[in-house]
């Protein structure tokens, strides 16, 4: 067993309280990502799991086990750090063996397990190199091999691949995931890239100022974003919001943006409220379409076109502030051009005056 | 990369950038001449038979060779003892200087206890205490340790060694704290945290101190000279004094035993000379 549950979880620094009150649990053999912007209490939450950071207040629990107030090297878990944390001092073989020749392995054991890993990780060639004599992909893998080699029951990655250059965090990416395919280990992963989540994790938790903002599977959080917050942190380019008032019509609910634009929301789960209630619109840029100016709920003009090559965005200054929208690789635009725009009802969120998602009809 | 065209302006600033350059090399060719000049004179004195050295005039080369003051000092002194004891007392005064030094520093850098501060500033503190103003405490704790007349009685003070804690206490400080929380997750106690992280990481600087520590300790002479009467425990340092008490002024077997009391600190500062840089730049660090 290596799930890992987290019971009403507090951390303070002093008066400073960074993780308030939270509870989480990772399932046995899952990928589960820790999602959220700087300062959100990610990294501190992973650091507690480990045993790098003291609990305030609160249980965790590794396998079913207490491990609260367990030493780090009793947890059963490893950790690969941002920086690698690879011994400068020591070769790649050493540095993988460490655990191992610290615990009084014999040689013999450690050149066995070091191999094996070391074939797993494609690291045979590599063995007698100081981690000054890697690249940043190697150094991964060696920092990978070194917290394998301990056979731990939770796998920790905090922000393993911020260091590595775009085409390499792909490349590594892909490994991961194959490991995690391979060892079925749960794996508890820290980023702030929001690709990096949706790519590796079966689960993302997003964190906001010391709590879980939502949590669920990536394409839950891309398609049902809980609040203002999850909508905007998921996806790239970001959602657009725009501001508007809905009213409940004997045709069901209406948002009504100034100028006079009107958009039929689908049924969802709204409070009671009489007269218009103040909320935004979310609708992320593949869900707009562009048309001619007025044949769409909303005009602008085009003030930025971004060609990607498969796809492109389109940048507009209309009367509710800026919106995106993703186009067709073959649309051409020019900045200053007017245009229309036509957003999908279906694909539209509502988030109140506390940035709090109203649930479509068939979210249960 | 294309030549700079040579304008009358830049010859003249290459002029006297030449000159500037050629003064002061002659300039510190001079000082180094007045600095090694007594050295100088010491070896061809020693190299001198005893009555040439006290002829009149001032002969800079040796009319005659002679090993003889080097050979007396050998066989006539009891130097081999002597350098036996500064071997021990050095050699053992470095070891215990380096590893308490580092455990010290570690313990003040890595560890949460009550009193880090207060211990850390009394370190820092003790710097404003000159060592001989302790002279006196020293031989009198050893008198009634019964230690004079000991290696141990010698080692004990040349413990003290506040600039080597606090130049470990920095450089372990500036070792990344994920090392130790990785070195942590691995299983590592503080013990080997230092001994297989802290310090093979910072073997350079260990090799510095060490070296640094040997040489001082090796050339100590006025604790030694308190501390010891007996001939046989002497030090090299303090032991040279004896081979003009016991012979009048015999300046060739002066000069000779004083060589030969501070050749093996020469050779190895001769091989490790960028190591004794690298120490005495850490301590003026601290110092300045």
């Amino acid at each position: 067993m290596s799930s890992v549950e987290l019971q009403s979880i507090r951390k303070k620094y002093g008066a400073v309280e960074v993780i308030k009150g939270l509870d989480l649990s990772v399932a046995d053999g899952s990928f589960t990502a820790l999602l959220g912007p700087s300062g959100c209490g990610k990294s501190t939450l992973l650091r507690m799991i480990a045993g790098l950071e003291d609990i305030t207040e609160g249980r965790a629990l590794i396998g079913g086990t207490d491990v609260t107030h367990e030493m780090p090297a009793k947890r059963r878990v490893a950790m690969v750090f941002q920086t690698y944390a690879l011994y400068p001092h020591l070769t790649v073989a050493q540095n993988i063996c460490f655990s191992l020749s610290l615990a009084g392995a014999s040689m013999a054991v450690q050149k066995d397990k070091g191999g094996k890993i070391a074939k797993l990780l494609q690291l045979e060639s590599l063995m007698d190199r100081r981690p000054a004599e890697l690249s940043g992909g190697q150094r991964q893998r060696v920092a990978i091999g070194r917290a394998l080699v301990r056979d731990p029951e939770v796998f920790l990655f905090d922000e393993p691949l911020s260091n590595l250059d775009a085409l390499l965090r792909v490349q590594m990416r892909i490994e991961l995931a194959k490991l995690h395919s391979e060892l079925k280990t749960t794996m508890i992963y820290v980023t702030h890239d929001q690709v990096e989540a949706m790519t590796l994790a079966d689960r993302i938790v997003v964190l906001d100022k010391g709590v879980i903002s939502q949590m669920g599977s990536p394409l839950d959080l891309y398609n049902h974003p809980a609040n203002r917050f999850v909508a905007s942190f998921i996806g790239s380019p970001g959602m657009n919001f725009l501001p508007a008032v809905v009213r409940m019509q004997p045709s069901g609910l209406h948002a009504g943006f100034e100028g006079g634009a009107v958009l039929k929301l689908t049924p969802r789960a709204a409070p009671h409220f009489d007269g218009g209630q103040k909320v935004e619109i979310g609708i992320r840029p593949e869900h707009v379409a562009l048309t001619d100016p007025g044949a769409g709920q909303i005009d602008g003009t085009a003030t930025v076109f971004e060609q990607l090559g498969n796809t492109s965005y389109v940048y507009l200054d209309t009367a509710l502030g800026q919106i995106i929208v993703e186009a067709d690789q073959s649309v051409r635009i020019h900045p200053g051009d007017r245009l229309g725009l036509t957003l999908d009802p279906a694909r539209a969120h509502v988030f109140d005056s506390k940035g709090t998602a109203w649930a479509t009809a068939d979210q249960p | 990369m294309t030549a700079v065209p040579m304008t009358a302006t830049r010859a003249a600033r290459l002029r006297r950038i030449n000159t500037a350059g050629a003064i002061i090399t002659i300039l510190t060719v001079l000082g180094a001449i007045f600095w090694a000049f007594p050295l100088y004179w010491g070896v061809m004195t020693s190299l001198k038979p005893e009555q040439d050295i006290v002829r009149p005039g001032l002969n800079m080369w040796p009319e005659v060779w002679t090993i003889d003051a080097y050979v007396h000092v050998l066989l006539n002194t009891m130097i081999g003892t002597w350098y036996l004891n500064s071997l021990i007392t050095a050699g053992v005064t470095t070891v215990l200087v380096i590893v308490m030094s580092g455990a010290a520093g570690y313990a003040i850098s890595q560890l949460n206890f009550p009193g880090r501060k207060a211990i850390w500033w009394m370190i820092l503190a003790s710097f404003m205490v000159p060592v001989p103003a302790l002279i006196v405490n020293h031989f009198i704790l050893m008198a009634e340790f019964g230690l004079l007349n000991s290696w141990l009685g010698v080692v004990l003070p040349q413990l003290l060694a506040p600039v080597t804690v606090i130049i470990y206490k920095q450089f372990f400080d500036s070792v990344p704290q994920d090392f130790r929380e990785a070195a942590v997750m691995d299983g590592a106690t503080e013990v080997q945290l230092l001994f297989r992280l802290y310090l093979p990481m910072n073997w350079g600087i260990t090799t510095a101190l060490a070296i640094i520590t040997f040489i001082g300790s090796w050339n100590a002479f006025l604790w030694p000279f308190l501390a010891v009467s007996s001939e046989n425990m002497m030090n090299v340092a303090v032991g040279i004094t004896q081979v003009s008490n016991a012979f009048g002024v015999q300046y060739a077997r002066e000069l000779a035993s004083a060589i030969m009391a501070g050749l093996p600190v020469a050779v190895i500062y001769l091989i490790f000379q960028r190591r004794v840089t690298q120490a005495i730049m850490l301590t003026a660090g601290i110092k300045g």
